[in-house]
């Protein structure tokens, strides 16, 4: 492996890995938080990727498609929030993971009926097509825009999380729901926004992806396999180990599709089952 | 979810459903083909097939509560170790049942060292994440037919001269290891090993220390089950003369899950009731609704889960005469929370 071939290797895994932490860190905060983990998470990215292509489709406009579709699976996290998930509050974390589980088998037959089983992909405007020259490495110049676009959301996220009047409530709830109630605050409110916000977030992702690869009626198993992978090496719950674990799944993807192709999903669930045997609460754990 | 009144409330009635189930699976044959078509003996041997692995998801999940993610894993070996062995060594099904049941074992023991770590939550990430080795194995791996599974499987014989091709004879071995199952696990439910799994389900540490090892007891029905998962496996390469990789796909799992919560679990009779709906339902739905029924069914899965947690064998063991009238004026039965 030549130096260039591993250096876009290198930056084509840590671009993979921020699209990852834009699904996982939606995904490990409604845990940490809400104790809820929810399989539906890959379908909101699905949906995301369907919306945005049809958005493109209608309008032509890039820009229209990555804020209006996470915009409409925003809500749609809403109301599956306040009507369903709301429900399971307190009761234990398995039975969340088996009403998501059914509400995922929903909507990916939804997406079949809607769309049909056929692959698509969101058609990039001209500007974003073609390579740009970072210091000799030929890199293109979408996943360029995604890595940037990712950061900036993450570091919105965590700034968010660490910084803002929500934050507080959010992080202490983590801890100690009861106390964070007495203190007045409505926290149900508190996981109604978090839960659009992170299904917003997973669009975005979902639109973005839907750019880079195809767009499927089977990219939701896909992706919450590789979400929950993240969390689980990261820790549920921390924001920090989705971080860690998207980068780590986003290398050994890059460069593990290289090295061994046909077992480089291998390598992912060897590294999961290694870290719950080593592990069990995962790298980062604060719950 | 431990029926301790199981015994004194429902044992007679329990009886005679056992009975009657068992007499309608017997005399079925006699009217195919003539009151109604060969088609729904396929279904029920469906149902009966998956049966015996549903029997073998409740001891684990609905009695011990440790809810698997990855059952497929050993129904899928069942079913291609029984299957490479009628193509290439053997046409005897006892032969292919038990190289199935023997590497199942051997799976479920070294596994079961592994997943005994873990509970709840990272039990349920474990066996999915064991579950996938063996997905992403038989999708890559050439000699067993790679992403296009395993095709041209031969009829097994039972004995020489009987074929398992024909419909009859298979429908009555079904039959009759679907009923042995049945017995082999109530025989376990009612023993002292199932008590203990009850136990370990209400409060794990209290069983410890009432001096039980109770990791051993998780292993040991962890390897159970997986057993269970092995016949029915191996019925499905007989039943289906095709096994695809999706054997082992996280969506067969997730199915085993689907079918224990919507009849119930912790019951036997329940998981049963919960195949036989998902699947009969499944049939009848997609010829009325085409496309559409997956969603349906994940909408019935939805709803039961938010409305009615214990199942739907619940509801109807509730639906007596006081439950019904308890019911209606808002007073809660007293239902425990679970674990």
């Amino acid at each position: 492996m030549t130096l260039s071939s591993f250096l876009t290797n290198l930056l084509y895994g840590i671009t993979i890995g921020s699209a990852y932490t834009l699904i996982a860190s939606g995904l490990s905060i409604v845990f940490g938080v809400m104790g809820v983990l929810n399989f539906a998470h890959g379908s909101f990215v699905m949906l995301g990727a369907y919306t945005g292509m049809t958005i493109m489709n209608l309008t032509g406009n890039f820009w229209l498609s990555l804020t209006l579709a996470p915009l409409a699976i925003a809500l749609l996290g809403g109301i599956v929030e306040k009507s369903m998930v709301s429900r399971l509050y307190g009761k234990d974390i398995p039975s969340t993971l088996f009403l998501t589980f059914g509400l995922s088998m929903v909507f990916s037959n939804a997406v079949l009926l809607i769309w049909g089983g056929s692959h698509y992909s969101i058609q990039l405007p001209a500007y974003f097509k073609g390579f740009i020259n970072l210091g000799g490495i030929y890199y293109p110049k979408f996943r360029l825009f995604v890595l940037i676009f990712s950061c900036v959301l993450v570091a919105v996220l965590w700034l968010f999380l660490s910084r803002s009047r929500w934050g507080l409530p959010i992080r202490a709830g983590l801890f100690d729901l009861e106390t964070v109630e007495a203190f007045g605050i409505d926290i149900y409110k508190v996981f109604s926004v978090l839960f659009i916000i992170c299904s917003g977030l997973a669009a975005v992702a979902g639109v973005i992806i839907g750019s880079m690869r195809s767009i499927n009626p089977m990219m939701d198993l896909d992706l919450i396999t590789i979400a929950l992978i993240v969390i689980v090496i990261g820790g549920l719950g921390s924001f920090k180990g989705a971080l860690v674990g998207s980068l780590v799944l986003g290398l050994a993807e890059a460069f593990g599709a290289q090295a061994m192709p046909g077992f480089a999903k291998f390598t992912t669930w060897v590294i999961m089952a290694l870290v719950l045997l080593l592990r069990p609460k995962g790298l980062f754990s604060e719950r | 979810m431990a029926d301790t009144q199981e015994g004194r409330r429902g044992f007679g009635t329990r009886r005679l459903v056992e009975a009657a189930i068992l007499a309608a699976l017997l005399l079925l044959p006699l009217g195919s083909g003539r009151l109604f078509s060969d088609f729904y003996i396929a279904l029920c041997l469906r149902i009966m097939i998956f049966g015996v692995l549903m029997l073998g998801f409740d001891l684990l999940a609905g009695y011990c509560g440790l809810v698997s993610f990855g059952h497929a894993m050993f129904f899928g070996t069942g079913a291609y170790v029984a299957a490479v062995t009628w193509k290439y060594f053997s046409d005897s099904m006892w032969i292919g049942m038990l190289l199935g049941l023997g590497l199942n074992a051997v799976i479920g023991y070294v596994l079961g060292l592994l997943v005994v770590r873990t509970r709840t939550v990272y039990f349920i990430f474990l066996t999915f994440a064991f579950s996938q080795f063996f997905f992403v194995t038989a999708n890559s791996w050439r000699l067993i037919g790679g992403t296009d599974g395993l095709t041209g499987i031969p009829a097994p014989t039972l004995l020489p001269g009987i074929s398992l091709g024909e419909r009859i004879p298979f429908y009555y071995f079904t039959v009759a290891l679907l009923v042995a199952a049945y017995l082999v696990a109530r025989r376990i439910v009612n023993s002292h090993f199932g008590r203990l799994l009850r136990g370990i389900h209400q409060n794990e540490e209290r069983v410890k220390f009432l001096g039980y090892n109770s990791p051993l007891m998780i292993r040991r029905v962890f390897l159970i089950s997986g057993l269970f998962g092995s016949v029915s496996g191996t019925l499905m390469a007989c039943f289906q003369p095709f096994v695809p990789p999706d054997y082992y796909h996280l969506s067969m799992s997730g199915e085993f899950v689907m079918m224990g919560l919507l009849g119930g679990m912790g019951t036997l009779v329940g998981p049963l009731a919960g195949t036989a709906i998902v699947i009969f339902l499944g049939d009848f739905l997609s010829s009325w609704l085409k496309e559409a029924w997956m969603l349906c069914l994940g909408a019935m899965y939805v709803i039961c889960i938010l409305f009615s947690p214990e199942g739907l064998t619940k509801i109807v063991s509730n639906l007596s005469a006081t439950g019904l009238l308890a019911r209606l004026f808002g007073r809660k039965g007293p239902q425990g929370q679970g674990s």
